[in-house]
C-alpha cells in the first residue's frame, strides 16, 4: 500500500538547489538575486577590509598579538574609549529621550528649527566640532573660563572633554531612533491607563517607557558605536595624554605614524572584537524585549 | 440616576460635535448611543470618561459634579474599539494594572490582587490565557481582556466605545450575546457607542439616537423602532421606503393616488412618507396598480420590488408567505400599507 502511494507522489523537486531549501514559498520575486547581491556586497564592503585587518594582525602570531595589545598604554586607551563612549551614550539616552519627547509631544514656535538642529552633529565635519568645543571649553574659553572660576573645573584636555565631544556627536542617534516610535505610539494605551487610575508618572513609567525602551536601546547602541570609533572631534579637546585622555583610534594613528602596522592592526582587531561583542549583546537584549510583545 | 448630562457642548474648530446635549443614564441600565459617524456619540462618551473636555454644560456621576475630575478620579471603566491593551504586559498584568497603580494606602495585597484578577479572567473565560501576551490572542479574546481590565477597578460606570467594531461578524454576534448575559449577571450601569442599529436594538435597554451633535430620540428599542420621533430616526433605523407625497385634509397621497395614508393634522402640503418594507402588504390581483419588478430571496426572507405607478417600493416577507401568494416578476398586484409615517418636508 505504501509503495502504491509513493510511486505517484515522487515529484521532481523544483529548482533542486540549496537556495530552494532556504526559501519559503512566497510570491515576492528575486530571492536568489537579492540574497546573492546582499552577501556579495556585504562581503566586499564590510567583511573584506575586516578580514584584511585580521590577516595583518595575525602576522604577529598569537603571543605577538597579545604582547602588542596588553600594554598599559593600550589598556588605558581601551578604558578611556569604551568607558567614555558608554557614559556619553548614557547621557544621550537620557537627554536625547527628552528632546525626542518634546519634539513629538508638544507644538511650539520654532519646533521645526529645533528638529533640524538635532541633525547638525551628523552633518558637521567632526574636526570642526572638535575645534569649536575645545575653544569653548578651554581654560580661557567662554564656558571653560567660567567653569574654572566657579568650580575650579578643567574640562578641555581631560577625559571630561572627551565625554562632552562624544555626547555632542551621539545625540542625533538617540533622538532619531526614539522619535518615530514615540510618534506611532497609540494614544489609547495612555488613555486606558489614565482611566484605570494611573497617574501621569505611572502611565509614563509603566506604559510609555517600556514601549520605547527597545528604540532607546538601539539609539544607545548606535551612539555608543559612533563614540568608540570617533576620532576627529575628540583629538582636539582630549589633550591626548597617554594613559589618561588618549583614545584608541588616536593610538592606532600613532602606531601607524611609527610604521608599526601590525601593532596598529592588533589594537584595531581587539577594538573590533570588543565592539562586536557589546553590540551583539545589545542586539540580543533588544530581540528578547521585542519578542515579548511582538505584534 | 447614575449619569446626568446637561447642556454639554463641544466644538472642534468650526465643527460642533455636541450641541447642548441632555441625557440621563439610569442606574444599572445598558444604554446604547447610536448614530452615524460624526454624530457626536463617541465625543459624548469620552467626555463622560474625562478623556475629552466639554466646552460648557455639566456632568454628574452619581450626583457628584464630574467635569472637573480627571479620568482617574471618576472611577469609570472604559473599553476602546481597538482594545488598547498594554502590549508589553501579559493578560494577567493588563487586568491587574488598575489595581497595582492604586495609591499605597488603598492597594490590595499581591495575593488579593491575584485572586481578583483570576476571578475576572474566569468571568471572561480567559483564565488559562493569563500568561499570554495580547498579540497572541484573537480579537474577541482581546476585547474580553479589555473588559476584564476595565471591570477590575470596580467602576461605578462602564463605558464602551464601539466595543465590537473591530471584530468580524460572527465573533461580534457571539460577544454581543455574551455581553448582554454578563450585564444581566453583574448589572453595572453601562453606556456603549455603536453605529450598528442591529447591535443597539438587540443589546440595549434603552437606545439614544444621535445625529449632528444632537439627540434625536431616547427610548426602548421597540419604541425607537416602531415610533421613530423624526425622519432621521426612521431612515437610520432599519430599512425603509421613502417617497414624496402631498397632504391634504389629513390624507397623504402619492403615486397618482395609488397610495393614501392618514397623516396627522400638523402636516400640510408637500411631505415625505416612510413605510417599512414589512409594513407593506401585497396580494395578487390582475387589475392591481402595482407590478412586481423583481424578487430577491435572502435566506429565509424574500424582498419583493414593486413598481407602483412609477414609484419603486420594496416589500419584505418570509419565503413561505411569498410562495403562498404565488407572485412572480411581472405579475400585477394590490398594495396595502399597514403602517406609515408622514413627516413635513425638511
Amino acid at each position: 500500500m505504501v509503495a502504491a502511494t509513493t510511486s505517484d507522489t515522487v515529484l521532481p523537486s523544483p529548482g533542486g538547489t540549496v537556495l530552494s531549501v532556504l526559501r519559503k514559498p512566497s510570491v515576492l520575486p528575486g530571492f536568489g538575486l537579492t540574497l546573492g547581491f546582499t552577501l556579495a556586497y556585504l562581503g566586499l564592503i564590510v567583511l573584506l577590509p575586516l578580514a584584511a585587518l585580521a590577516l595583518k594582525a595575525a602576522g604577529l602570531g598569537w603571543s605577538g598579538f597579545w604582547n602588542a595589545v596588553l600594554t598599559p598604554r593600550v589598556l588605558a586607551a581601551f578604558q578611556v574609549s569604551f568607558g567614555l563612549s558608554l557614559a556619553a551614550a548614557a547621557v544621550n539616552a537620557v537627554f536625547g529621550f527628552i528632546v525626542a519627547w518634546v519634539l513629538v509631544r508638544y507644538r511650539f514656535p520654532g519646533d521645526r528649527i529645533v528638529d533640524a538642529l538635532v541633525d547638525l552633529p551628523f552633518a558637521l565635519p567632526t574636526a570642526v566640532a572638535g575645534i569649536a568645543l575645545s575653544a569653548l571649553y578651554a581654560p580661557n574659553g567662554w564656558i571653560g573660563s567660567l567653569l574654572m572660576d566657579w568650580f575650579g573645573m578643567k574640562v578641555a584636555f581631560t577625559p571630561l572633554g572627551i565625554a562632552i565631544a562624544l555626547t555632542f556627536i551621539g545625540l542625533p542617534f538617540v533622538v532619531r531612533t526614539v522619535q518615530p516610535i514615540l510618534q506611532d505610539l497609540p494614544p489609547e494605551e495612555e488613555e486606558a491607563a489614565a482611566a484605570l487610575g494611573a497617574t501621569r508618572w505611572q502611565t509614563f513609567r509603566r506604559i510609555v517607557f517600556p514601549a520605547l525602551l527597545p528604540a532607546l536601546l538601539t539609539g544607545f547602541a548606535l551612539a555608543f558605536a559612533r563614540g568608540v570609533g570617533e576620532y576627529g572631534s575628540v583629538i582636539f579637546i582630549a589633550g591626548n595624554i597617554p594613559g589618561l585622555s588618549e583614545i584608541i583610534p588616536l593610538l592606532i594613528v600613532i602606531k601607524l605614524e611609527q610604521y608599526d602596522y601590525a601593532g596598529a592592526a592588533a589594537v584595531g582587531m581587539l577594538m573590533l572584537m570588543a565592539s562586536f561583542v557589546l553590540l551583539l549583546a545589545l542586539n540580543l537584549l533588544q530581540a528578547w524585549m521585542r519578542s515579548r510583545h511582538a505584534r | 440616576m447614575a449619569i446626568q448630562v446637561s447642556g454639554i457642548t463641544k466644538q472642534f474648530g468650526s465643527f460642533r460635535a455636541l450641541d447642548s446635549v441632555d441625557l440621563e443614564v439610569r442606574s444599572g441600565e445598558l444604554l446604547a448611543l447610536l448614530g452615524p459617524s460624526g454624530s457626536g456619540k463617541t465625543t459624548l462618551l469620552r467626555i463622560m470618561a474625562g478623556l475629552e473636555f466639554a466646552d460648557s454644560g455639566s456632568l454628574q456621576l452619581h450626583g457628584e459634579e464630574a467635569l472637573g475630575l480627571s479620568p482617574r478620579e471618576r472611577q469609570v471603566g472604559f473599553v476602546f474599539q481597538h482594545y488598547a491593551l498594554f502590549r508589553h504586559m501579559t493578560v494577567f498584568d493588563n487586568v491587574a494594572f488598575g489595581l497595582k497603580v492604586r495609591p499605597r494606602g488603598q492597594r490590595f495585597t499581591t495575593a488579593e490582587i491575584r485572586r481578583r484578577v483570576m476571578e475576572l479572567l474566569e468571568l471572561v473565560q480567559l483564565a488559562h490565557f493569563a500568561d499570554r501576551y495580547p498579540a497572541q490572542l484573537s480579537g474577541g479574546q482581546r476585547q474580553r481582556v479589555a473588559l476584564a481590565r476595565a471591570l477590575a477597578i470596580e467602576p461605578k460606570v462602564l463605558l464602551l466605545d464601539e466595543p465590537f467594531g473591530a471584530l468580524d461578524a460572527k465573533v461580534r454576534k457571539e460577544l454581543r450575546r455574551w455581553l448582554r448575559k454578563l450585564h444581566e449577571d453583574i448589572h453595572i450601569t453601562s453606556v456603549f457607542v455603536t453605529h450598528d442599529q442591529e447591535e443597539a436594538l438587540e443589546l440595549a435597554d434603552r437606545v439614544v439616537v444621535m445625529s449632528q451633535g444632537r439627540i434625536e430620540q431616547v427610548g426602548s428599542p421597540a419604541e425607537v423602532y416602531d415610533r421613530p420621533a423624526s425622519a432621521f430616526v426612521y431612515e437610520f433605523l432599519g430599512q425603509v421606503n421613502r417617497f414624496d407625497c402631498v397632504v391634504a385634509d389629513g390624507v397623504a397621497k402619492a403615486a397618482n393616488g395609488a397610495i393614501c395614508i392618514p397623516a396627522d393634522g400638523t402636516v400640510r402640503g408637500p411631505a415625505i412618507a416612510y413605510v417599512r418594507p414589512h409594513d407593506l402588504g401585497l396580494s395578487p390581483s390582475a387589475g392591481g396598480p402595482g407590478r412586481v419588478s423583481g424578487i430577491h430571496v435572502v435566506g429565509p426572507d424574500a424582498r419583493v420590488e414593486i413598481d407602483l405607478a412609477g414609484l419603486p417600493l420594496e416589500a419584505e416577507m418570509d419565503r413561505e408567505r411569498l410562495s403562498v401568494l404565488g407572485l412572480r416578476p411581472g405579475d400585477q398586484c394590490a398594495v396595502h400599507i399597514d403602517r406609515a409615517r408622514v413627516f413635513p418636508q425638511p
